[in-house]
């Protein structure tokens, strides 16, 4: 296993000649009225580098070649004190206040660790591969009145985060937006609206702001997935429930080298369960994995208290029909979670109940099975 | 051909000192080319009301704002008053738009038939505030005379009744002194970077009327819309739009900036009606990497 995150340095200081192939047929879109307007001499590449603050992030990719992520103001940004204000004393007020403090930038929160690994990862795509447009792209969508967009971007430019593109709706669902500028992934505190997505089918998740502040790496992103479903279709997962563990297994066998449906995520990263079929999965998807781990219905939370997720993908943040937004309802389940997810992104909200098992438990069902090349990857995916 | 100018006196005159003037095009409103049919049909139709146009529900909208405001003041003067601007003057036509008006219960307050090219006289001399068509090159023609114009965006459903929706593009209103090089660099000729001011100016009359509307209405339900959008432009010239126009009392309902990202699939989720550019066009060709 190599979890240390090792950054190569040098990697940011090339990535500023990217270019971007044939920008006019992306550009072209017949419903765009500005086509045909105004003046048409082609002007210089590169043009707003000069107003770009991030070195080495020069360029905005086109959204159908990168991966997008939708975060909310509330999961970017620590913003617990103006809530109270909107609650307490309503909207006039909290928009009043907002504009008198738009000076002062908002502390980071949940998902910003999430998004500085990402821009890492960006970067060494840049420097790996100047011609593409395969990047991480960051949209800050919010349901916030524009009022507050001046605060917002003096706090991006603040922590000096590389996201040009938001969106706020005044009070109008977001959802249509995600769409709009072709969302992947969508992260957000409101439950309700994370479920929204879920059924507009854009993969989407909740996050909080835990109790326990953890560190992570903001120069490795990485990236755990429950492969029982929520990268695989939940087929093998409902024999499990229905017939038990020993057709489990046989389903399993007799199937071994069927591929898995797709499940939900899958659009996200076009981019791990009970062993071979989930692999040859994930590699058929081009997805590699750093780290395999075949609990075997082991708890995952020693395990991922070593690794330390920026994003951990359990099925459960599928089935937020709970909307308590806790979690605690959907915690303990027979032969899975009991997950004690110590990054930030708590996908589910633990119980002291769960949290024991996790401590509790020996993870001697374990076995790791796919090793990977090197801990160098900016990404892991475990 | 000069310009003739009809009163409405169906309507009620607006306070012409007070009211908002806006010009549309009819060709706008209505669908003025209908499919040649036998000929027979075609006479028969004069006396028809011509169909709805890709921009009817923007005259809709209009007038529900002017109710909205009227409801709640009935002594309201800061309303809407609409020319209808035809560049076709025939006789037959004329009666034909101003019977179509009459059909669909249109808050006109007056029509104005001209020439097809001398449309912008009477823009001018009826204290026009915003020219309004669903062509573009109409737009165009208007702000290279120096009168401010703006895009009617088609709307699909004729029978929509949401608020009078207005998006205003920031990538200009943003610019400071800082950033204005960018224009330069960007392709915009000398003239027009030194232009720039005077369009500001130029917009800033009737932002700031329909700004002065909006505040009228509360924050859901208001009849009337106001976004931004910048298209091409980094995030601060956002930031420095949205500061312009609060300055200009604008209370912005939603805003967008899109660093590059088509503007297609958002315009189509916003579906404006007014799509209020800044008559300097934008670069056809800005690079993806912006």
């Amino acid at each position: 296993m190599s979890l240390e995150p090792r950054q190569d340095a040098g990697a940011t200081a090339s990535a500023t000649n990217a270019t971007n192939g044939d920008s006019k047929a992306c550009w072209e879109d017949p419903k765009d009225i500005y086509d045909n307007m105004g003046p048409t001499k082609k002007p210089k590449p590169g043009m707003m580098r000069r107003a770009r603050k991030v070195e080495g992030a020069i360029f905005f990719p086109k959204p159908e070649n990168a991966v997008t992520i939708a975060v909310s103001t509330r999961v970017l940004f620590r913003t617990e004190t103006e809530q109270k204000i909107y609650e307490q004393r309503g909207i006039e007020e909290y928009l009043q206040y907002q504009v008198e403090h738009e000076n002062e930038p908002f502390a980071p929160g949940p998902a910003f660790p999430f998004v500085k690994a990402l821009e890492t990862v960006n970067t060494q795509l840049r420097a790996l591969y100047p011609e593409s447009e395969e990047l991480f792209d960051i949209v800050l969508v919010t349901y916030n009145h524009a009022h507050v967009g001046v605060r917002l971007i003096n706090t991006i430019n603040y922590h000096n985060l590389f996201i040009e593109r938001f969106c706020m709706t005044g009070g109008s669902s977001p959802i249509g937006y995600l769409k709009a500028y072709h969302t992947n992934l969508y992260l957000s505190a409101d439950s309700e609206k994370v479920r929204e997505a879920l059924e507009e089918g854009i993969a989407a998740a909740t996050m909080f702001m835990p109790d326990k502040q953890m560190e992570v790496s903001e120069t490795q992103l990485r990236v755990a997935f429950d492969g029982d479903a929520v990268l695989f279709s939940d087929e093998s997962e409902r024999i499990f429930k229905a017939h038990g563990l020993d057709k489990f297994f046989e389903h399993e066998k007799e199937n071994e080298n069927l591929l898995l449906d797709h499940g939900p995520l899958k659009g996200f990263l076009d981019a791990a369960s009970s062993g071979i079929r989930a692999l040859k999965t994930l590699r058929a998807w081009g997805l590699e994995t750093d780290e395999a781990l075949f609990l075997a219905g082991a708890p995952k939370g020693p395990m991922l208290e070593k690794i330390r997720p920026h994003i951990y993908f359990d099925d459960q943040m599928l089935h937020v029909e709970g909307g308590s937004g806790d979690g605690h309802d959907r915690c303990p389940r027979a032969l899975r979670d009991c997950t004690e997810v110590p990054a930030p992104q708590k996908a589910c909200r633990q119980g002291a109940q769960c949290q024991q098992i996790a401590r509790d438990s020996d993870p001697r069902g374990t076995s790791q099975c796919g090793k990977t090349k090197n801990g160098r990857r900016p990404i892991s995916f475990i | 051909m000069d310009a003739t100018i009809v009163l409405n006196t169906r309507v009620k005159q607006k306070d012409s000192s007070m009211a908002v003037v806006i010009a549309v095009t009819a060709s706008s409103i209505f669908d003025l080319e209908e499919e040649e049919g036998p000929k027979t049909d075609s006479t028969a139709n004069e006396n028809e009301p011509f169909k709805t146009g890709a921009a009817f529900p923007f005259i809709k909208a209009v007038q529900r704002v002017n109710e909205t405001l009227l409801e709640m003041n009935p002594e309201e003067t800061l309303l809407f008053d609409v020319m209808l601007l035809s560049k076709d003057g025939s006789a037959n036509s004329r009666s034909r738009i101003e019977d179509s008006a009459v059909h669909y219960g249109l808050e006109i307050g007056r029509f104005c038939f001209c020439g097809p090219e001398d449309f912008i006289e009477p823009l001018r001399s009826n204290n026009v505030k915003l020219f309004l068509s669903t062509d573009q090159d109409d737009v165009f023609k208007a702000w290279e005379r120096g009168v401010p114009a703006a895009q009617l965006y088609r709307q699909d459903d004729p029978e929509c009744t949401g608020p009078l929706r207005v998006l205003f593009t920031g990538d200009v209103l943003g610019l400071t002194d800082d950033t204005a090089p960018l224009l330069t660099e960007l392709g915009f000729s000398e003239p027009q970077v030194q232009n720039i001011a005077a369009v500001k100016g130029a917009m800033k009359e009737f932002v700031t009327c329909v700004g002065e509307m909006r505040r009228r209405f509360g924050r859901d339900g208001s009849p009337l819309r106001i976004y931004l959008m910048t298209a091409w432009s980094p995030r601060d010239v956002c930031a420095s739009a949205l500061k312009t126009l609060r300055g200009w009392g604008v209370e912005v309902d939603e805003a967008f900036c899109l660093a590059g990202a088509p503007r297609g699939p958002i315009l189509a989720h916003v579906r404006p009606h007014v799509l209020y550019d800044h008559g300097l066009g934008i670069p056809r060709n800005v690079p993806a990497e912006c």
